[in-house]
């Protein structure tokens, strides 16, 4: 009974509410860097309203069951991982072992489900935009298992997050070392592809392919597929938060330093979304496989050695 | 070469053949050309000469259909446009097409609008107008009459 | 009014389609999403496909080969679907009114909610159309006169 309590309430409620208020921060510090005034404050939520309005078309000669059912398991799978990393946040004792790598395999889910549902939409141009979030995909996974070893090492080889949350609680955070840092910077570009933000937005980049694998998608289909990506626009910062910066506690200052800790992450997210110009799919695989795999492999070594 | 060496080659070469020319300014010549010789001198301006096809203009006066065929000498800054006057019961010419490829989207477009056969265009078709446009119909000519009975003509004012 | 229209005349996207314009209507357009005029203070966000749009701002006077692509893609907008006409071409072929090429208006092939005269509309009148639109969905459209 205690677990529905928290998949409902935990899982998806707060992590809905907290998500959808992250991206309309995102929208508004983006129109006023543009000079202009952005869209108010419940915006995010009427947009998911509205589209559960629509008719939802289904395209001839695409299979029916696939395109229907891609984006409720995306959603699924974001709600398993939101409901995981709460838990170990509140009740670090209550955790199980090796659930840091059943993390992150329900997080490669909602890539991997819009990649079929592009496919299943028998559209040339979602096809186009589903092959290169595939490419973007083979890219970054690679530095950011890499750059995820590094407190998995400080914190004496424990595979559970629980125990990465109680090291970080006696000792200092992992942030403040050398290698933390460098996973940091890793972790932090990674989290800009997984989310499919500029620079790394070329899955779905408006001008060129006309918002790739979504291109069929109306009604709920797509009111849940931009849930999803809202929710992880809270999710992954609090992944983050919990393996380098310490976790969110509630007591005392440090709820203040919480919420400083998840706003921060999210305004650095907003400034590198508005000072870069999308990159191509070579250069994207370049630049993940080259500087930022030699970087997380540093980090590794550096923290091998105990610094 | 220069403009007078280029207005003298062509005034030398087809005595004959032209019929008229109007000297407008320094940068623009109409030389009025039998239709049978068109080939001959859009080969030899083309070839020979150096210069550059545009464009081709076609209009209907009510007596007879105009075909005007712009030829550009881009170092000079020369337009010379060669008219030839057809026949407004049965509009033939040859076409241009086996010389250079840029004549071919022009004279479909004039074959669609004015309805000037081009003898030898390898695939002439309509262009721009739509598919359940009846043949025959020519828009741009002088007496093109309303044919589609679902149009609606007035502001209702 | 339902819950389902009050949400959408809250954030409507718009698509854009041009019916063979002189493309002045569509700078037009385009000039509202500029950060002079913002429309995304009110919700408005440029929709890439068809499928996601509320809104279809239709510009340009009716070809007969862009009516029939017209007529397809209201098919395919999800509905509730909303249309505006934009510029006198769109109203009434203006000044195409006898041409070969534009047999019918745009109003006759899909249905029209507001129309905003103007060869082409300043931005400023582009905005205004856009509140009478949800003033008359809304049904509080005071009429002239009354």
């Amino acid at each position: 009974m205690i677990y529905l309590f928290f998949f409902l309430v935990f899982g998806f409620l707060t992590t809905a509410v907290i998500g959808l208020l992250a991206s309309w921060i995102d929208r508004k510090v983006t129109a006023r860097v543009q000079y202009r005034v952005g869209p108010p404050l419940l915006q995010p939520f009427v947009d998911i309203i509205k589209l559960l309005g629509k008719e939802t078309l289904i395209p001839r000669g695409s299979s029916k069951t696939t395109f229907l059912l891609a984006p409720v398991i995306s959603l699924a799978s974001v709600i398993l991982v939101s409901t995981i990393l709460w838990v170990n946040n509140i009740w670090p004792g209550k955790t199980f072992l090796g659930d840091l790598i059943v993390v992150l395999y329900l997080l490669t889910i909602p890539s991997t489900c819009m990649i079929i549902g592009g496919f299943a939409s028998r559209n040339p141009l979602a096809s186009l935009g589903a092959s290169r979030e595939m490419k973007l995909i083979l890219s970054y996974e690679f530095p950011f298992i890499l750059a995820i070893l590094v407190p998995v090492i400080k914190s004496n080889f424990s595979l559970r997050l629980g125990e990465i949350v109680a090291f970080q609680i006696q000792n200092g955070v992992i942030l403040g070392s050398l290698s933390g840092v460098l996973a940091f910077i890793v972790l932090i570009m990674c989290i800009q592809a997984k989310l499919g933000l500029v620079p790394f937005d070329l899955a779905e980049a408006e001008t060129e392919i006309v918002s790739g694998p979504l291109i069929e998608y109306s009604g709920t289909g797509l009111a849940i597929y931009r849930l999803t990506k809202n929710m992880l626009l809270f999710v992954l910062p609090f992944f983050l938060i919990i393996l380098l910066i310490g976790g969110l506690r509630f007591s005392g200052i440090h709820l203040l330093f919480g919420i400083l800790k998840y706003v921060g992450i999210v305004a650095l997210i907003t400034v590198i979304r508005n000072t870069n110009p999308r990159v191509r799919i070579d250069q994207a695989m370049r630049f993940f496989w080259g500087p930022m795999t030699v970087i997380a492999m540093i980090a590794v070594v550096l923290a091998l050695i105990g610094k | 070469m220069k403009r007078g060496d280029v207005l003298e080659n062509i005034n030398q070469r087809f005595k004959e053949e032209i019929i008229d020319v109007i000297d407008k300014s320094s940068t623009r010549v109409y030389i009025e050309i039998k239709p049978c010789s068109l080939v001959k001198v859009a080969k030899y301006v083309f070839e020979e000469l150096g210069a550059r096809f545009n464009i081709a203009s076609g209009l209907d006066v009510r007596s007879h259909m105009e075909i005007l065929y712009h030829f550009i000498f881009e170092e000079i800054n020369l337009l010379i446009s060669f008219r030839v006057k057809l026949d407004r019961a049965k509009p033939e010419i040859d076409s241009l097409t086996p010389i250079f490829e840029a004549a071919n989207w022009i004279e479909r477009e004039i074959y669609e609008m004015l309805g000037v056969k081009f003898k030898g265009h390898p695939d002439l078709r309509k262009l721009f107008l739509s598919d359940d446009w009846p043949d025959g119909v020519h828009p741009l000519r002088c007496d093109y009459k309303e044919w589609d009975r679902k149009a609606i003509r007035d502001r209702g004012v | 009014m339902s819950v389902k229209l009050k949400a959408l005349l809250k954030s409507p996207w718009v698509f854009h389609i041009s019916t063979g314009s002189c493309n002045n209507c569509d700078i037009e357009v385009l000039d509202c999403l500029t950060p002079r005029f913002d429309i995304e203070r009110f919700g408005i966000l440029l929709a890439g496909s068809i499928k996601h749009a509320d809104l279809l701002l239709v510009t340009g006077s009716g070809n007969r080969k862009s009516m029939e692509i017209v007529k397809k893609l209201y098919e395919q907008a999800p509905k509730p679907c909303l249309v505006v006409a934009i510029g006198e071409c769109a109203l009434s072929r203006g000044m195409f009114i006898h041409s070969y090429n534009c047999p019918v208006p745009v109003d006759k092939v899909i249905p029209v909610d507001v129309y905003i005269p103007g060869c082409p509309p300043k931005p400023e009148a582009i905005i205004a159309g856009l509140v009478k639109l949800i003033e008359k969905v809304k049904g509080t459209l005071k009429k002239k006169g009354k």
